[in-house]
């Protein structure tokens, strides 16, 4: 008797682990209605991106997942709150594209349909949103010439007081050029609206071009104007670097040099992540690469694009695989920063996998979830989340696919299938259990931009404040609109404020968390929005 | 026989003491209670553990005082070492949660002097506490029978989220704006409207957040439940830091306070504490005596005589509770049924729960009578001249009176309201003598254990 008191008291008393927690994943794979493969030949190496969007107007994010030589794919999310992921394949010509190498989306025409862009092996296409996840290709009636091109990397901002958008395409190898694909990137193209509206005007050429694998559009300095950050792939360029192309609204765009302060810097450059890691007000650039990831923030201030790495420091490096077995560099892609344990520290998951067999990378390479930690440091947690496997990752989404405030996770993978992973929390995937507390925001203008690309959102809770850029770009051949999410910890209230594309602020707007909301252009509150099981 | 799992549980749980027992030993915490210990115990064993901790006077050694932290609701960092221990305004301010409870009894309200500051204390742990742009004042109210007023604002709750949840329902269906008046136990609480899109009008609310939630607790009604409250107070008050909130979870630090004592309060202790609380008896009404003027003044419209409880079983965690509380599904359940014994059921079989409260926010002050927005610091969303309406159960055993505890007599309480309760106390005001003292003698009648004064 006495040993089995013992015993239970012994369990009873074990003390918890002292760190914050690592949400737990359900792989929801096999019952998701999700069953695609990203494939190809050496021209999909690279890419197999998705893009994140709500094509129905339901509040859900849906997906369109790039395949390479496989058909894209349209799914509509069919997940319940709180259940498990569940999508419906929708089939359409339109969507149902091959040659696929990853997507982005947007508001192009500002009706309130989401669009897409298609970049692909080949002609370009720009899908027009007409509702109901039913879309038309609009090249001609938007006069943009989607190419020849291989495009592996695309973004877009509003200048101030544009009905259209300023898009930019980025570019890979030239592969018809004599000696491709060594030292042959193809040029990058940027396209203005037109004058007269409704479309847009001549592409302006981007050289030289260095390969790039993701573009994004960033207000680095806070200035008003979104600068084109690319970042390129050393394995093709020769001479190359990555890349800040200052666009001014008219005139050609002109990449910032060594006597602007850039300083020089190369990489495998295949992904862009942003997110004001160090809370100076302007947002750091996470660069994924092979074996040499970066987190680049100012240190000359606004004034200069002068950048130094704070990868090391922070323990975001990231640069082998944790588990597997492997010494040799890990290959990143897709990047993103969100705050998966809702703890007001954002974290931050980048996919990997080998490009294909390069020997020197290693085979087996897990995906990192990096949390982040008050003293900003970050610390793998993928194993405790139970996200390993070894597939050869490639675009990924973060995003709250069945609206229970917490992000879920879908991952593109390279020959084997794409994976489907549910964010339960502290729980199982039978029992979930929420994890801190948290906003999910939209915002609104009337006319152009209607999504507010550009603005800046300040989330104020207790004597901190989360900021988060709205943008269109960047990631790995993924992009993902709608709503944005911001864990709050424990904070049960925030203040919100958005300043406006253009600079204006708005007001302090008072949110109880754990809500969805939408903020309004001149309006002093928002508007709650209920998910359709609540 | 051997024992059974559950048995060995509750044992092994009965054997943690709440108070350290040990020789020259001056801490007062015993062994910490997990939540799962909490659930094991006997209800009766776990009240007592929560009222030993409720009168305990808690150490340095337990982890009393928090050097390295503000007392705001949201973990903060203070510079450490900047301010004492122990801190009359910007606290800590006590070292146990009956040094301010304790009128008539532990539990109770408090007189003037236990008055606290409250701010939300996110910056200047000094200054914010004794500016009032950034502090306010209050007295101790009584906890007694506040099992009962986190179960009714539970039951309301639902009530209006699930009217909310067929409005939407109806509005997407039918793809047109669907407005509903939202109530619940008689008590409205305005109306809403729901788009198509699922997009929601809030701006016809009244006296409740915008997330329907009916938070019965605090002077301004900003808070869930007891166990947010606890966790609040512990930390602001006495610098004990409940693990749920200030923990690794939240703080990636076992020792947020930076006292050097780790994990300061368990869950299930937290849950003993609220035990304790939720069980403290209900005030009893003595009697009828000016009952009757007292609801011809229209008094009742908000201080409602009574509201009918579904079910008096004390359940915790809430389910409503946010982060950083302990939440519905992180732990066993607790169920405490409380005694109801004495309180009179409607002809639905429910509890009427004489609380004298509607567990609405109401407008109570304005230009002709602002003695109640006497404070410069609009708290957590809540202007200055809104309060919850105060439950006067007991109140004729709790003076002073106010949320500043400020008023020495009943008769000042009442002729000091303004906002929406200005035409009953126009009312009360024209009453001839012998009728206002009839009124002031129903209230003196609320008196905990029924006897009057």
């Amino acid at each position: 008797m006495r040993g089995l008191l013992t015993f239970g008291l012994s369990c009873l008393l074990a003390a918890p682990a002292a760190a914050l927690e690592a949400p737990h994943y359900a792989d929801d794979t096999a019952g998701s209605g999700i069953h695609h493969v990203y494939d190809g030949g050496w021209e999909y190496f690279v890419g197999g991106g998705l893009a994140t969007l709500d094509c129905d107007s339901d509040g859900r994010p849906d997906l369109y997942m790039a395949g390479g030589t496989n058909p894209a794919t349209l799914y509509r999310n069919t997940s319940t709150v709180g259940g498990p992921l569940t999508f419906q394949a929708l089939a359409d010509p339109v969507t149902d594209l091959t040659d696929v190498i990853g997507a982005y989306p947007l508001d192009v025409d500002n009706d309130g349909h989401q669009d897409l862009m298609v970049l692909r092996v080949g002609e370009n296409h720009l899908l027009r949103g007409r509702g109901g996840c039913t879309f038309e290709k609009a090249n001609d009636a938007w006069a943009f010439d989607g190419g020849t091109a291989w495009s592996t990397a695309f973004t877009a901002r509003w200048g101030d007081g544009d009905a259209w958008p300023t898009i930019a395409v980025g570019n890979y190898v030239d592969r018809n050029a004599p000696g491709a694909p060594f030292g042959t990137c193809h040029d990058n193209r940027l396209w203005h609206p037109a004058p007269a509206g409704g479309g847009f005007a001549q592409p302006q050429v981007l050289a030289p071009g260095y390969c790039s694998l993701s573009a994004l559009f960033s207000d680095w300095n806070r200035d008003g104007v979104p600068d084109l950050r690319l970042t390129n792939d050393r394995q093709y360029y020769r001479g190359g670097q990555e890349q800040l192309w200052r666009v001014p609204a008219n005139g050609p765009a002109t990449a910032f040099t060594r006597r602007d302060g850039w300083r020089k810097l190369t990489i495998w450059g295949m992904g862009i992540a942003s997110h004001d890691v160090n809370d100076d007000g302007y947002p750091d650039y996470f660069l994924t690469s092979m074996g040499d990831n970066k987190l680049r923030v100012l240190t000359k201030g606004a004034a200069r694009p002068s950048y130094g790495d704070e990868a090391g420091q922070r323990g975001m490096t990231a640069h082998r695989p944790y588990t597997g077995g492997s010494v040799q560099p890990s290959t990143a892609w897709h990047s993103e920063f969100v705050d998966v344990n809702n703890d007001g520290f954002m974290d931050l998951f980048i996919a990997k996998g080998n490009v294909e067999a390069m020997p020197d990378f290693a085979a087996d390479d897990p995906n990192n979830l990096l949390l982040g930690h008050p003293d900003g440091r970050f610390t793998e947690v993928a194993p405790q989340a139970g996200i390993v496997t070894f597939a050869k990752a490639r675009g990924a989404s973060l995003a709250d696919f069945n609206l229970d405030g917490l992000p879920d996770l879908v991952v593109v993978n390279r020959k084997v299938p794409a994976e489907v992973w549910r964010n339960v929390g502290r729980g199982t995937a039978q029992a979930p259990i929420p994890m801190g507390n948290w906003l999910h925001l939209k915002l609104r203008q009337d006319g152009a931009n209607r999504d507010a690309v550009g603005a800046w959102v300040e989330v104020r809770i207790g004597t901190r404040t989360l900021r988060h850029e709205v943008t269109v770009g960047g990631g790995h051949a993924s992009g993902r609109s709608g709503w944005l999410h911001f864990g709050t910890g424990v904070a049960e209230r925030a203040r919100v404020r958005v300043q406006w594309p253009g600079g204006e602020w708005g007001p302090w707007i008072r949110l109880y968390t754990n809500q969805f909301a939408l903020i309004t252009r001149g309006q002093e509150h928002a508007r709650v929005w209920l998910p359709p099981e609540d | 026989m051997r024992p059974t799992l559950p048995l060995l549980l509750i044992l092994a749980a009965l054997a943690i003491p709440a108070r350290a027992a040990g020789l020259g030993d001056e801490r007062v915490l015993g062994e910490p209670l997990s939540a799962a210990q909490a659930a094991a115990l006997p209800p009766d064993a776990l009240v007592t553990r929560g009222r030993d901790l409720f009168l305990a006077k808690f150490t340095s050694l337990d982890g009393a005082g928090r050097p390295a932290a503000t007392g705001a609701i949201v973990p903060t960092a203070a510079q450490p070492d900047v301010l004492p221990l122990f801190f009359r305004t910007a606290g800590a301010d006590s070292n146990a949660c009956r040094g301010c409870h304790n009128d008539p009894e532990p539990g109770g309200a408090g007189e003037f002097v236990a008055n606290a500051f409250v701010s939300e204390g996110f910056q200047d742990a000094d200054f914010d506490t004794v500016d009032p742009q950034f502090s306010n004042e209050r007295g101790t109210p009584a906890l007694h029978g506040s099992g009962l007023v986190e179960l009714l604002a539970r039951e309301m709750t639902r009530d209006l989220r699930a009217q909310r949840r067929a409005a939407a329902a109806r509005a997407r269906t039918e793809g047109r704006d669907v407005t509903v008046d939202l109530s619940s136990k008689g008590v409205s609480f305005g109306a809403l409207t729901v788009g198509a899109d699922g997009f929601v009008d809030l701006s016809a609310l009244d006296g409740v957040d915008q997330d329907l939630i009916v938070r019965p607790f605090s002077q301004k009604g900003v808070f869930v439940s007891l166990r947010q409250f606890t966790v609040n107070a512990l930390n602001a008050h006495h610098g004990m830091q409940a693990a749920e909130r200030f923990g690794a979870r939240y703080t990636d630090a076992d020792d947020f306070d930076g006292d050097g004592v780790s994990n300061e309060l368990a869950e299930g202790d937290v849950t003993a504490l609220v035990a304790f609380q939720a069980t403290l008896p209900v005030p009893a009404q003595a009697g009828d005596l000016g009952r009757d003027t007292f609801e011809s003044l229209g008094c009742g419209a908000c201080h409602v005589p009574a509201l009918p409880l579904e079910s008096a079983v004390f359940t915790e965690p809430n389910p409503f509770n946010p982060a950083g509380n302990l939440r519905a599904a992180e732990a066993p359940v607790v169920a405490l049924p409380l005694d109801v014994s004495g309180l009179r059921r409607d002809d639905r079989g429910r509890v009427l729960v004489p609380l004298f409260s509607d567990l609405k926010r109401h407008r109570i002050a304005d230009a002709e009578r602002p003695h109640y927005a006497n404070e410069l610091l609009s708290q957590r969303f809540v202007d200055r001249d809104i309060f919850l309406t105060p439950r006067l159960w007991g109140v004729g055993g709790t003076a002073p009176y106010g949320h500043r505890g400020d008023l020495t007599t009943l008769h000042e309480a009442i002729v000091h309201h303004g906002g929406e309760a200005t035409e009953s106390r126009r009312a009360y005001e024209a009453l001839a003598e012998p009728d206002r003292r009839r009124v002031i003698a129903f209230l003196q009648s609320l008196r905990f254990g029924g006897s009057a004064p």
